[in-house]
């Protein structure tokens, strides 16, 4: 779940990165022998990330001769939703599928899933269930077992320029948003910088829903959802929720706070060091890494004053398996899968990208060799995701069509940045339609 | 008039192509026209008529029909996007689409914005054509620069738009700002209305240029000749003479915006707004999209289809009722 996946007006990265994709499937064509099977997977994933896909990509095929893996990007997790479900119901469907966590409950639901117990069970492979570090299992498992491959977990961490942090008389950014709020005004006043703080294109999982997570507020009903289909959105009822969104505001009404706008990724913004923080996934890693030139670096999300913080929530995807497919391809999917699971494979994806690792097995290797002591904000994703002991409020969230309320939710969100609404109007209307969704929802899933 | 005959067959559609050019071996197939009761032109032989009509039908069926058929058969129910589960709900989706005030401000935001995007797109046109004339040297590279952004994909020209005029970065948007202009399509509506229209009418300019330069080289000569004598100057001659001859091109034009600005504008939309912010650029056909295609809600999505299609039909009727007896098409 980064910025570069939700970068909507990135539309030129995108197609070179299409064309890479394809120029990579050509050759891959050309040189490799006519039996292997084919297995398509789409992808969510962009930017430097898709680069990293790719290498993943050749290192499957390059790791056995039955199987050629063929990765196509269809750009962020919405698109890469919305195309999948287009395409399965006129039977093109991939027989991979990068889906996010928002997702979930919409393809457990689906009735075009294959289990991935079930496949790997019937094609002869012994994956460890109980490996998953806690936060993927307890968003993930479903009467102990997974109904997807995780793949990217990731989970929102607070990015800053800690250059700008200096020039402002500040050691670090500061552990609530009081202080946080006292020093980006700061940044701002002493002329340090214009942009004090860039909002992420998934703002609404990094700063809204996350923040309900930690400050154990309750984003809807029922568990946020785990615990049964009739759940409703009450988010508009958390007068913490509700100030967030009243910060926000403030900060965007005097300049602390900017939008990159469409055409641009936010995350630009911050690796160009125009703009001094920036809340997004720890997935940001890969791109920073390789491209801000300033002293950058990242801490824990900040909490109200005087509240305990909850552990934050898992974003990113899993890999689903789709029905309809042969059983050459559901073996291939298997191997890929397995492959992808492998502990070896985890390490390096993690290191690779800033994405958590999801097993145990991972963690822990990642953590003896002191890659973490190395690159220490590598490891506040994990450690903010198991802080403390999860509430029904900081789990997660599994509401059905979740896809549809956040678009509203953002739409309603957009109208208190143009000043048409306050926050409490915004939040209200975003609830009483995101709850029609949830009902709709119900309602063709009553039965099942 | 003979010379006006080419903006004719442009600006009228095929309401007068000539209906007995048969030639050639299709010539024999033409009965004389002393066959009793019958055309002057039809086919002795079913199957040729069959034959011939059968590509054209079947972009139909496939194009038209089969969709048209699709999106009314999803208009009445409420589905589970992958289409496992269909519940029938009558006229449930079109009532809650006509009870939602974010129909509503999309249908008011879609039509001024076609009506604005027509005016401009057909005044600048005519405004370039009308110029053409008078540039003597470099018409060719006049003209060539004036048709390049049809050569666009509308998605890149709308990327580039949204560049320039992004507030954060765009260099226009730093000119419009340092006059005291607090340009910001982000966050003001709209700024952002403004810049989908400005990107679809420089999108659109060159396509009207095409047709109104055209049917401006067909009016005569000699009767602009005869108004210069008259003592008429430049603009005089363009609105007493050219003008009412090329009204049939006018026509055909204000339908093509208007089709363009319902249902074209997507891609300009898509690169620059997504809609936004707050749903201030959100047309009615690209409304049928996120809704459809990101939230999945077919039946909404269908429904809305179905109300687009409807006014586009009652739209294309009223228009062609009201404008065709204005029109002179035997100039």
């Amino acid at each position: 779940m980064t910025g570069n996946k939700r970068g909507h007006g990135a539309v030129i990265g995108r197609l070179l990165a299409g064309a890479a994709v394809a120029a990579l499937v050509l050759q891959a064509g050309g040189a490799m022998a006519e039996e292997r099977t084919k297995i398509e997977w789409w992808h969510a994933l962009g930017g430097r990330l898709a680069e990293i896909v790719d290498k993943l990509i050749v290192d499957f095929n390059a790791s056995q001769d039955k199987y050629e893996l063929v990765g196509i990007n269809k750009g962020n997790y919405e698109e890469t939703m919305a195309a999948m479900v287009a395409a399965y119901r006129v039977g093109q469907q991939p027989t991979l599928v990068q889906a996010a966590e928002r997702g979930f409950l919409t393809m457990l639901n689906s009735g075009a899933v294959v289990p991935v117990p079930e496949l790997m069970e019937k094609q002869g492979y012994d994956i460890k269930w109980d490996d998953f570090v806690a936060p993927v299992a307890g968003f993930f498992l479903v009467d102990g077992k997974p109904a997807a491959m995780p793949f990217n977990s990731s989970t929102p961490i607070f990015w800053y320029n800690a250059d700008h942090f200096k020039a402002a008389g500040f050691d670090k950014p500061g552990e609530t948003w009081q202080e946080i709020d006292t020093q980006l005004r700061a940044i701002k006043e002493k002329g340090v910088s214009d942009c004090s703080m860039v909002l992420a294109n998934d703002f609404f999982w990094s700063m809204l829903e996350n923040y309900a997570a930690i400050q154990d507020q309750p984003w809807g009903t029922k568990a946020n959802g785990f615990g049964g289909l009739d759940t409703e959105f009450i988010f508009n009822q958390s007068p913490m929720v509700v100030g967030q969104l009243e910060r926000l505001q403030s900060w965007m009404n005097d300049g602390v706070l900017q939008l990159a706008g469409q055409g641009l990724a936010p995350d630009q913004l911050f690796t160009s060091g125009q703009c001094s923080t920036f809340v997004a996934s720890t997935a940001a890693h890969a791109g920073v890494e390789s491209t801000a030139k300033f002293n950058w670096s990242a801490t824990f999300l900040p909490h109200e004053e005087g509240v305990e913080p909850k552990n934050s929530t898992i974003g990113g995807g899993a890999l689903w398996v789709m029905k309809g497919e042969t059983d050459a391809e559901y073996a291939g999917a298997a191997a890929f899968l397995d492959f992808v699971a492998s502990p070896a494979t985890q390490a390096w994806w993690s290191k690779e990208t800033g994405y958590v690792p999801v097993t145990m097995t991972a963690y822990e290797a990642i953590k003896a060799d002191g890659y973490y002591d190395e690159h220490p904000t590598r490891e506040i994703a994990i450690l903010q995701l198991s802080r403390g002991t999860p509430t029904d409020n900081s789990r997660g969230f599994r509401f059905g069509n979740h896809n549809q309320s956040m678009q509203l939710l953002v739409k309603e969100v957009q109208s208190v940045w143009t000043g048409e609404k306050t926050a409490q109007q915004a939040l209200d209307a975003a609830v009483e339609q995101g709850n029609q969704i949830l009902r709709q929802y119900e309602k063709l899933h009553a039965g099942g | 008039m003979p010379a006006a005959d080419g903006s004719i067959e442009i600006g009228g559609g095929a309401s007068r192509r000539p209906r007995t050019s048969g030639g050639l071996a299709l010539g024999r197939l033409f009965p004389r026209a002393s066959s009793a009761g019958l055309k002057t032109a039809h086919f002795r032989q079913p199957w040729l008529a069959a034959g011939l009509l059968t590509p054209q039908l079947l972009i139909l069926v496939f194009f038209f029909f089969i969709p048209s058929y699709k999106a009314l058969s999803l208009a009445f129910v409420q589905v589970d996007p992958f289409g496992g589960i269909q519940i029938f709900v009558g006229l449930d989706n079109f009532l809650a689409l006509f009870a939602s005030a974010d129909y509503r401000d999309s249908a008011v935001f879609t039509l001024w914005f076609s009506v604005v995007q027509n005016v401009l797109t057909l005044g600048l046109a005519g405004l370039f054509a009308f110029a053409t004339d008078y540039v003597i040297r470099g018409r060719g590279l006049y003209r060539s620069i004036i048709l390049m952004p049809y050569a666009i994909a509308p998605v890149i020209s709308g990327v580039i738009w949204a560049f320039l005029f992004n507030p954060a970065v765009g260099p226009i948007a730093e000119m419009l700002q340092a006059i005291g202009i607090p340009w910001d399509p982000n966050r003001r509506p709209f700024d952002a209305q403004l810049l989908v229209i400005i990107a679809s009418v420089w999108k659109h300019v060159c396509y009207d240029y095409i047709f109104l330069v055209a049917a401006l080289l067909a009016v005569p000569a000699s009767l602009l000749e005869a108004a210069t004598l008259d003592g008429a100057g430049h603009i005089r001659r363009f609105f007493a003479i050219s003008v009412p001859l090329i009204t049939p091109t006018i026509f055909f034009l204000i339908v093509m915006n208007f089709v363009y600005g319902l249902f074209e504008t997507f891609g300009v939309i898509d690169a620059m707004t997504r809609g936004g912010p707050a749903g201030a650029t959100n047309s009615l056909v690209y409304k049928v999209y996120q809704d459809g295609f990101v939230q999945l809600d077919l039946g909404s999505s269908a429904a809305q289809s179905v109300v687009l299609m409807i006014v586009a039909v009652v739209f294309t009727v009223l228009q062609f009722r009201a404008l065709e007896r204005k029109v002179n098409y035997g100039v």
